[in-house]
């Protein structure tokens, strides 16, 4: 029999051993789990360091972070937590990348100017709508891939002046402002659109824009301009080879134009005239008529009459004005037209200064004529009374005084018959006359009494043609105008008598230093029995008669008196042949 | 950046990626206020590679970075506009 202690130490024997297998088996396990958690902590370091390595860092040293640590900072959870924000960043980025790229396509698309993107071959890679409209041919469909030369250009190669090839080989913009394509003009520029790594350009951009409707303002304004220019031009040759004064004023009534005719009449150059004020030009207009110079004055003035003096003589002008007015009816200046009528105003005067000595004339006549039968009756039996011898000397004297006042009465009714030229027809002859020697037998005639009045006589008689009218009546022309011309002077004084031709003319002027005529008897000297002289001294025929006897030669007789310096007659006469109305 | 909440983080001594870790950890967890511009962390650093990996990453995850460099460190400030 075995022993219980033998067979206890036997069992504890076994037991020790399971135990020392047991404890064994445990380490083996801790072992095997141990290493199978360092192979976890190698494949999460591996894992974490590859992360690092995505987000741009080097990987984690050995020594960094115990496998426990790295663990408890849970590195893959931190940089899925990171990534997860790069990825909504880059969803929101590709959001409004995918925005931008829509705008812009609706941009490109909608803009009014054509696009196109050209690559180094030159072939299309994208063009707008635009593009298409203006440059691509209506048959072709897509175009894009196809050679922007022969679908632009209709051309075999790129040609010189393609924009394109420039800007591809310098890398700089280039701009061609007029090229004509389709019967339409364009303005092309090209842009580096894109380049390689060596900064060569491999894209550009082409824009065109349609300037045709510009180019053809252009050109319509430029033929509008030639048509003005023109115009202009057609307007200043007429209103200087107007022979009317024409001045232009602006809104402050200043000359700004004035033509050759305008100078002409007024005796001055174009710098006297400009930026003077009109109102001062023609100073003397009358009080009444001055709205003509107003710029305000909404409608046309004619026919004023005004008085101008210009550096040689004074003259009369007749002045028209029209408004001048913007294209929206404001006025901004006047229009003056004038014409010198001086010497027609004169005319006129003594046209109807004429007619009415004719007038005069014709009932002057009338009446010496129904006058000189009776006063012939009475002078004649005055006549006999006298031849009584049984007459009073009272009744003598009265007898006397009767005949001699029928006589003075005669010699009246033969002056206005001699005025009325009734008495003394007009002989028609074609005598030829000299009126040199007419003016010489006149002051042989009064000579005497010039020297008794202590008048000198100036001549300035130039040789002049025979001009066709009876001697006898012009030497009584110049008789006249040689007394009128004495008497006005009194005593101690000169008359200057010249003549010369002038065109169809003759002139012979008398002029004297006498007083002068005042201007308000001036207008009627011509007139019939009008006269200054004292009472009894003068019938005031004299000049009518002399204005009578000239008028009937086709003449006239002009008078020009400054008082206080003298008078100046000047006798008209045409050349044979150049009478008025002939 | 001026009127924002400051998450300050001291990360000084420590160099990468160790750093860089740390960061976006607490990018990571104040994300949002980061996000909406309520706040911006503030991390001084004397690692020197740091001031190119972490504004490298928080510009991909769209935030704005700026750097100073102050006397003895760097100062990296993360937020959004």
């Amino acid at each position: 029999m075995k022993s219980p202690s033998g067979a206890s130490e036997k069992a504890g024997g076994r037991k020790k051993a399971a135990g020392k297998k047991a404890e064994t088996e445990v380490s083996m396990e801790v072992w095997r789990l141990q290493e199978e958690n360092a192979g976890f902590a190698r494949y999460i370091r591996e894992k974490t360091n590859q992360l690092l390595q995505v987000m741009g860092t080097e990987p984690l040293r050995p020594e960094e972070f115990e496998d426990r640590e790295l663990l408890n900072l849970d590195p893959i959870g931190i940089i899925a937590g990171s990534l997860e924000q790069v990825f909504e960043y880059l969803n929101e980025t590709i959001t409004k990348l995918s925005e931008a790229r829509d705008e812009m396509q609706a941009i490109f698309d909608a803009t009014g100017v054509g696009i196109s993107i050209i690559d180094q071959d030159f072939s299309i890679v994208k063009y707008n709508e635009k593009q298409r409209e203006l440059l691509v041919d209506k048959q072709l469909d897509n175009v894009c891939g196809r050679y922007c030369y022969e679908v632009y250009c209709l051309k075999n190669g790129p040609g010189l002046d393609c924009p394109a090839v420039d800007t591809f080989a310098t890398g700089r913009p280039v701009v061609v402002n007029e090229v004509r394509k389709k019967d339409k003009y364009f303005q092309l520029v090209t842009t580096p659109f894109s380049r390689n790594t060596n900064g060569e350009v491999t894209r550009v951009i082409e824009v065109a824009l349609d300037i045709t409707a510009r180019k053809k303002a252009e050109e319509e304004e430029q033929r509008q301009r030639g048509y003005y220019l023109a115009e202009k031009s057609k307007l200043a040759s007429v209103l200087q080879s107007l022979s009317e004064g024409l001045l232009v004023t602006d809104s402050r009534n200043r000359i700004i134009s004035a033509n050759g005719a305008a100078l002409q009449i007024l005796d001055l150059s174009q710098q006297q005239v400009l930026e003077l004020k009109i109102d001062e030009l023609f100073a003397d207009c009358p009080a009444g008529a001055r709205t003509i110079f107003d710029v305000g004055t909404p409608h046309a003035c004619q026919n004023v009459e005004i008085r101008f003096r210009s550096a040689t003589r004074e003259l009369l002008l007749s002045v028209n004005s029209v408004p001048l007015v913007d294209p929206d009816g404001n006025p901004i200046g006047r229009v003056f037209t004038f014409r010198d009528i001086t010497e027609e105003k004169h005319r006129q005067e003594v046209f109807h200064r004429t007619e009415k000595l004719a007038a005069v004339g014709q009932l002057s006549a009338g009446i010496a004529h129904e006058l000189n039968t009776p006063l012939g009756s009475i002078l004649g039996y005055a006549r006999l009374l006298l031849k009584g011898s049984n007459l009073q000397p009272d009744q003598r004297e009265r007898l006397g005084i009767i005949a001699e006042q029928a006589k003075k009465s005669g010699a009246i009714i033969r002056e206005l018959l001699d005025f009325s030229r009734l008495s003394t027809p007009l002989p028609n002859q074609a005598m030829r006359c000299d009126l040199n020697k007419v003016v010489a037998e006149a002051i042989r005639v009064l000579q005497t009494e010039l020297d008794k009045r202590f008048i000198n006589v100036k001549l300035e008689l130039s040789k002049i043609p025979e001009v066709e009218a009876d001697p006898k009546r012009l030497e009584q022309v110049f008789v006249n105008m040689l007394l009128n011309s004495a008497q006005a002077i009194g005593s101690n004084g000169e008359i200057s008598i010249s003549s010369h031709c002038s065109g169809h003319e003759v002139r012979v002027s008398v002029s004297d230093s006498g007083p002068g005529i005042s201007p308000e008897n001036l207008s009627r000297i011509f007139d019939p029995f009008f006269t200054t002289k004292p009472v009894g001294t003068g019938t005031g025929l004299g000049l009518s008669i002399c204005a009578g006897i000239i008028k009937d030669y086709g003449g006239a007789i002009d008078v020009r008196s400054t008082p206080e310096e003298g008078t100046s007659f000047t006798i008209i006469l045409p050349l044979p042949g150049k009478a008025h109305g002939q | 950046m001026t009127d924002k909440k400051k998450i300050e983080l001291d990360i000084l001594g420590q160099v990468c990626p160790a750093c860089l870790l740390v960061v976006l950890r607490e990018m990571n967890t104040h994300r949002l206020r980061l996000k909406n511009g309520e706040a911006q962390l503030v991390i001084k650093t004397d690692h020197r590679d740091t001031t190119r990996t972490i504004p490298e990453s928080a510009r991909k995850m769209g935030y704005d970075v700026e750097v100073r460099s102050l006397e003895t460190c760097y100062e990296i400030t993360i937020g959004s506009k």
